[in-house]
């Protein structure tokens, strides 16, 4: 069996990868901040976070609010955007001199990068893409759990000797807990052995919010000739979901937007996590471009449209009567917190 | 763009192709512009395409000679009055198989084929979930002794709004008491649509593997619910055994009339338009059947269309533009949706799954007052079931 | 230019579809199914191949898996890889990521030279996405996930490509050897050509190795080296939509909405 680089016997708390994106923490984070919390209770386990960046050490503060015990800080110039390199080599430093019994990151598509590369670095299992974590009752040994075969079966993954235990967890499936300013904790600055040849990535184009095709966007809110034009609460939606925006062939015939948002058989074959279609009538021209969709929410007026035939949860009504409510309880659930 | 003539000479090697390609189709070809003439494209586009220059272009091997090709719908049109019987769409379709050699496709079209190629059918849908447009109805699998094979398609198996016709079409054939089967979720795609895109090479490989199915199952009779499958059974598969005999569901219609199976006893007061695919007319000259069809249901009154039988207008849907998109306003369903309307006819009927959804398609685009677009199945199915005396079978389906 | 030696990392999924539980033995029923070539895989055999036109070289398929892989390394290279290793042994069997991607980067320095690994972003059955870090960690290459519009600079020595992230993207510069996860659908995977596909069927070279063939230890590969077992598997509910409508004011439906799609606000 392949050893891990420390044993079971010399590991203990769960630790949090804090992932940051320019000064501000993905909702993830804390996100699994508030679960190892309600993991740990009871159990007196430590909760740290690793938290890289440059000049990021006020974020620490943020994730003892959510009810991390320890944040170890590495903050250096260096460290100013997320490299593979640079970052897995300071992580390892940190995990090697720390021993935790348990690693998690969010699954982002950095969080999967690091931990894809450190979890081999660190000769460990890791249990990717989780939608739940537990404690198991005797062993305290962390299950993960994960959906396989496009969705079709759910397995419960251990890692039972190796150290680490690590997972990555996919965004939103726990809540990001309420922040308890007067929570205390400790911040330990680490130092950061990093010099400029160490890293060999050029970040040479950095872009956040925008530039995701429909074909690979995760979230897709697609409007049709309900909307008469007017995309401009679809938009919000959209945006407000880091999501983009679609449409089906009415929209382009009607001259309100180009071809290239257009889904279906001659337009876009879109595989979203989530779509949600609006006044969209379901011929199946179009309903073949968003099919390969985890989760479908169809809003149209008429209750017999065929598009209602092709969803997992189905608003019959006025798409202008229902969007803005839903952009409120939107805006509500993500609460304060910044971008993921 | 500037070509030097280096680099046309140099084009030897691709002119050997061309011919090759095109099965020296293009050979007897004269010049005389007929067909450009004709093509419906200019009814849409301004810009008709031009085989003559087509060829010229793929030769010389300049840039962009793939570009018109993808335009033509094999609606045959040029073909019926070309002076020299040239087989233009068997050049167009060799063309286009260069052009996918030389990986000058479309996008989307190399994604159908994977569809095609994986899944077994042009919606890139699970085969278990081929049997699943008869809903509620039971369709047993085919049996040698069965009289016919129904052979559904990718559309009526998959997209919902074709799924009815074929569901019109099984409450009639119950209500003449016709012993038949599918084959479920082993149907395979019938290879017109990777015909169409022009990849002649694996449709090759597909009727290959089709027609051993079919003499596997023991099919002596298939009826089909496209024009286009039935196209592909009667002229492209040639390994079939003689007795193989595939109909299109019109005609196996007219023969149940004519046999006395199928009655239509009950008054339809209903007055339509029949709007011919250009694969059962153009190209297999079926024109009366399906009007006689029509013709035998009491009460209802046939109207005609300036273009019709082998003159029909193309619906825009065949030779692959189904799935290549076709800008508003250079759809030729846009121009026959009110050539429809002008009939004054209720409803336009058709009997095949491209020309229903483009005409659909474009009458919600145009909206034509009280015109509808129904198939012949479905309009059979109302026959039967408009009076007292409907059939067990046939009734509560649509 | 230098031409390039590409390696394509290729997996054999079964369809989502077909896959099922048996909830008695609790192992996943792959008897019958029907498999393909897992989908952003066929985004890499692209990815490989235009590369290869631009820059020249040699593209050479590697997938880990069952005998019943053969058939879609052939087919790989009717759509024009050059050649294809498949590392099929029992002793492979039920390996986790850190087992895979150890076998797989010894497979791939059996093969020797290459400039780019490509990997797709994630297999469908798996989903996973954490084999093509291991593979760069375990062979020292640098690494780019998620990628999309590469560029090989190959007088520098480079290679360019352009990187999702959480609701946005960055462009990165990184050293060959590289390895790459290339972002599902970021191309149209070309059709393969029917002549390539007699001779691949009939002469295509694809070479089977077993794990004896290959330098890896006996306990890192396969069970004995994957330190994550699967503890329960369960059948999620049926892939066919829910259809649930929901009631009451516009307001209530929002309400029921985001409590429905949390795992996605
Ligand atoms: C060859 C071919 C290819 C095609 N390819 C494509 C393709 O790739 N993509 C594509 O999309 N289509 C395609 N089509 C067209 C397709 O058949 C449909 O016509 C089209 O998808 C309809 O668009 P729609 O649903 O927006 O419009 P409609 O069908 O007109 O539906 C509008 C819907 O909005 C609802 N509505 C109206 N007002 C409101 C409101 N205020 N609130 C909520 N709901 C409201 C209505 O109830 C209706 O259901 C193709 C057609 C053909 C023939
Ligand atoms: S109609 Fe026939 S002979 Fe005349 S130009 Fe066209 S193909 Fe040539
Ligand atoms: S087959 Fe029809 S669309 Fe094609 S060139 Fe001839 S007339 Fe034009």
């Amino acid at each position: 069996m392949t050893k891990s680089l420390y044993g079971a016997k010399e590991a203990s708390g769960i630790w949090i990868y804090l992932e940051q994106s320019q000064g501000q923490l993905e909702g993830v984070s804390l996100e699994l901040v508030g679960k190892a919390r309600e993991l740990a209770d009871g159990r007196g386990i430590p909760i740290v976070g690793v938290l890289l960046g440059d000049q990021v050490g006020d974020l620490a503060q943020e994730a003892i609010a959510a009810g991390a015990d320890e944040v170890r800080v590495a903050d250096d110039p260096l460290l100013r955007q997320y490299t593979t390199d640079g970052y897995a080599r300071v992580v390892t430093e940190i995990i090697l001199e720390g021993k935790p019994d348990i690693l998690l990151l969010g699954a982002t598509p950095d969080g999967r990068d690091l931990a894809g590369r450190i979890a081999v670095r660190l000769r460990t299992g890791l249990t990717a893409d989780c939608t739940d974590l537990k404690l198991e009752e005797k062993s305290g040994l962390l299950i993960g759990e994960v959906w396989g075969f496009g969705g079709g079966v759910i397995a419960y993954i251990k890692c039972p000797d190796n150290r680490p235990q690590m997972a990555t967890v996919r965004a939103g499936v726990f809540a990001v807990p309420k922040p308890d300013a007067a929570r205390k904790g400790k911040v330990v600055n680490v130092p950061v052995k990093l010099s400029e040849k160490d890293i060999k990535v050029q970040v040479l184009e950095h872009v956040v919010g925008g530039g995701v095709d429909i074909t690979r966007a995760e979230v897709l809110v697609a409007a049709g000739r309900g909307c008469q034009g007017d995309f401009t609460l679809v938009n919000e939606l959209a945006s407000l979901l880091d999501g983009e925006v679609g449409w089906s062939r009415v929209p382009v015939d009607e001259g309100w937007v180009s071809r290239d948002g257009m889904i279906g058989q001659t337009g876009y074959t879109t595989r979203p996590k989530l779509a949600i279609v609006c006044g969209i009538s379901g011929a199946f021209q179009f309903t073949v471009g968003v099919e390969k969709a985890e989760t479908i929410v169809a809003i149209n007026i008429d209750a017999e449209a065929p598009i209602f035939e092709a969803a997992d949860y189905c608003i019959v009504d006025d798409m202008f009567n229902v969007l803005p409510p839903l952009i409120e309880a939107v805006k509500k659930a993500r609460g304060g917190n910044g971008g993921r | 763009m500037s070509q030097s003539v280096d680099t046309i000479l140099l084009q030897d090697e691709t002119w050997e192709r061309v011919d090759k390609a095109t099965g020296g189709a293009a050979a007897p070809c004269f010049q005389c512009g007929v067909c450009t003439a004709i093509c419906p494209l200019g009814l849409v586009k301004g810009e008709t395409i031009s085989i003559r220059k087509m060829v010229r272009q793929a030769q010389l091997g300049l840039p962009g000679w793939a570009d018109g090709l993808w335009e033509c719908t094999t609606c045959l049109w040029c073909e019926s009055r070309c002076p020299h019987e040239v087989d233009i769409t068997r050049a167009i379709l060799g063309l286009r198989q260069l052009a996918w050699k030389e990986r000058e496709v479309p996008e989307g079209l190399p994604t159908l084929l994977w569809d095609v190629y994986f899944d077994g059918n042009t919606w890139g849908r699970p085969p278990s979930e081929r049997p699943l447009w008869t809903k509620d109805v039971t369709v047993k699998e085919f049996s040698s002794d069965d009289e016919i094979l129904l052979y559904v398609g990718d559309d009526a198996a998959y997209d919902r709004r074709i799924q009815k016709v074929g569901r019109a079409l099984v409450s009639v054939l119950e209500a003449a008491g016709v012993t038949f089967g599918t084959l479920g979720e082993h149907e395979p795609s019938c290879g017109d649509a990777v015909r169409s895109v022009g990849h002649g090479e694996y449709a090759a490989e597909i009727i290959d593997a089709n027609a051993r199915l079919f003499q596997e199952a023991g099919v002596k009779t298939a009826v089909t619910v496209s024009p286009h499958s039935y196209d592909m059974f009667a002229n492209r598969y040639p390994n079939l055994s003689g007795d193989f005999r595939p109909l299109h569901y019109s005609q196996y219609l007219l023969e149940l009339i004519e046999g006395e199976r199928l009655k239509f006893e009950n008054e339809l007061p209903l007055k339509v338009t029949y709007h011919d695919p250009c694969y059962l007319s153009r190209r297999n000259g079926i024109c009366d059947e399906p009007r006689q069809v029509l013709q035998s249901i009491p009460g209802l009154e046939l109207v005609e269309m300036e273009r019709s039988r082998e003159d029909t207008l193309c619906c825009g849907g065949g030779g692959g533009r189904m799935w290549m998109e076709t800008a508003a306003g250079e759809r030729f369903s846009d121009l026959r949706v009110p050539e429809a309307a002008e009939t004054g006819a209720e409803v336009v009927v058709t009997c095949c799954p491209y020309c229903l959804s483009c005409l659909e398609d474009s009458l919600n685009v145009i909206g034509k007052g009280k015109l509808r677009v129904m198939e012949l199945a479905e309009v059979a199915h109302l026959a039967l079931q408009s009076g007292a005396v409907a059939s067990d079978a046939a009734s509560g389906r649509s | 230019m230098r031409p390039l030696q590409i390696i394509a990392c290729v997996k054999v999924v079964p369809k989502p579809e077909e896959v099922k539980v048996d909830t008695k033995t609790m192992t996943i029923e792959r008897g019958e199914v029907r498999s393909e070539i897992n989908p952003p895989d066929m985004n890499v055999l692209e990815m490989a191949l235009t590369l290869k036109e631009q820059h020249g070289g040699k593209v050479t398929v590697i997938a880990m898996g069952p005998p019943l892989f053969e058939p879609y390394m052939r087919l790989a290279l009717a759509m024009g890889a050059d050649e294809a290793y498949l590392l099929s042994d029992r002793a492979f069997a039920a390996a986790d990521t850190l087992a895979t991607s150890y076998a797989l980067a010894q497979g791939i320095r059996k093969i020797g030279d290459y400039d780019l690994i490509l990997c797709g972003e994630e297999s469908s059955d798996g989903a996973t996405a954490q084999v093509p870090p291991g593979i760069a960690e375990w062979l020292e290459t640098s690494q780019i996930t998620y990628a999309e519009d590469l560029e090989v600079l190959s007088d520098s020595k480079m290679v360019k490509a352009k990187r999702e992230l959480a609701g946005g993207y960055e462009v990165i510069q990184v050293p060959l050897p590289c390895t790459v996860s290339v972002k599902i659908g970021a191309n149209e995977p070309r059709f393969m050509d029917m002549e390539r596909k007699v001779w691949a069927e009939a002469d295509g070279p694809v070479t089977v190795w077993a794990a004896s063939d290959i330098d890896v230890e006996a306990e890192m590969i396969g069970l004995p080296g994957s330190p994550t077992i699967v503890d329960g598997l369960a059948q999620a509910e049926s892939t066919e939509r829910k259809r649930e409508f929901l009631e009451g004011t516009p307001e209530e439906q929002a309400k029921v909405l985001v409590e429905r799609l949390r795992p996605y606000l």
